[in-house]
């Protein structure tokens, strides 16, 4: 069976980092955004929001 | 025949000058002899995402020719030399002269190689591989071009057109060539791009130039050169 070419869900986790007032998420792969801190801050919740619901859907997965 | 037969006119262009807006019909390409262009598309919004980059001795818009209007913006980025060439000419070669013409078409198929690269460049890598691809593939076209010695050439681009082109913003371009040049990777200041180290950038970058199908030669000097400490 041919392994699959998409890309899969990332298990390492991004890197934010403060710079100039703004947030920089850098990585995994492609992503490379910069948010208001208020943006972070929402993003971030969001994250973990879907987070707890991701788990639930799939509780064994990692 | 030669190339330079078909240009009708050489001209000198301010930077930032537009010469070509989507959509609008086209009878003559513009061969660049000195100088950088882009090719650009704006979103909604009015930003803007650097889809090209030319060097000197690419044909920037030979592609205008079959399509006879782009789907894109073509500009200046610093001052440029541009030689026109009608496409009345590029007609002739396609007629009298196949050799050329394939020569013509190559230069198509390396600017859709060149394309893809930058796809990949935008899909997979992070903020600093994209910034450090651009830079190893900037610098083997500028070695092609007789304009790097593999290690440091002129880019006379702003760190905002570095942002346009590797869809960053101009605060994570900063963080990126602070990162670069504190990783002693590379040294991006005053229009001049010093690369210490050119395997390890393209090892940073991914970056393989397969796909610039360069000569041997240049290719030689690009690898000898570009390693040398």
């Amino acid at each position: 069976m041919m392994q699959s070419d998409v890309p899969q869900p990332q298990t390492e986790p991004g890197q934010a980092v403060a710079e100039e007032g703004l947030v920089i998420l850098d990585g995994p792969d492609g992503v490379a955004v910069t948010m208001t801190p208020d943006a972070a801050e929402l993003t971030g919740q969001s994250l973990i929001d879907a987070a707890v619901v991701a788990r639930a859907q799939a509780p064994d997965l990692p | 025949m030669r190339l330079e037969a078909a240009i009708s006119d050489v001209r000198l262009i301010e930077p930032r000058t537009k010469l070509v807006r989507a959509g609008e019909e086209l009878t003559q390409s513009t061969l660049l002899i000195e100088g950088f262009m882009s090719r650009h598309i704006d979103d909604r919004k009015g930003l803007r995402q650097l889809v090209a980059v030319h060097v000197p001795g690419d044909f920037v818009d030979l592609h205008g020719y079959p399509l006879k209007t782009l789907d894109h913006d073509v500009a200046t980025l610093t001052s440029a030399t541009i030689g026109i060439v009608p496409h009345q000419a590029l007609a002739a070669i396609e007629h009298d002269a196949p050799d050329l013409a394939r020569k013509l078409w190559f230069a198509t198929l390396l600017d859709a190689a060149i394309h893809r690269a930058w796809l990949f460049r935008l899909g997979r890598l992070d903020a600093v591989g994209r910034v450090a691809h651009f830079l190893c593939e900037t610098n083997a076209r500028l070695v092609v071009a007789g304009l790097s010695d593999g290690r440091r050439f002129a880019l006379g681009i702003t760190q905002n057109d570095l942002a346009e082109i590797c869809g960053l913003t101009d605060v994570h371009i900063n963080r990126v060539v602070r990162a670069l040049r504190e990783e002693g990777l590379c040294f991006f200041r005053s229009s001049l791009v010093e690369i210490p180290d050119l395997t390890r950038l393209a090892a940073r970058a991914q970056f393989d130039p397969a796909y610039l199908y360069i000569d041997e030669e240049a290719s030689d000097a690009l690898v000898n050169r570009g390693s040398r400490q």
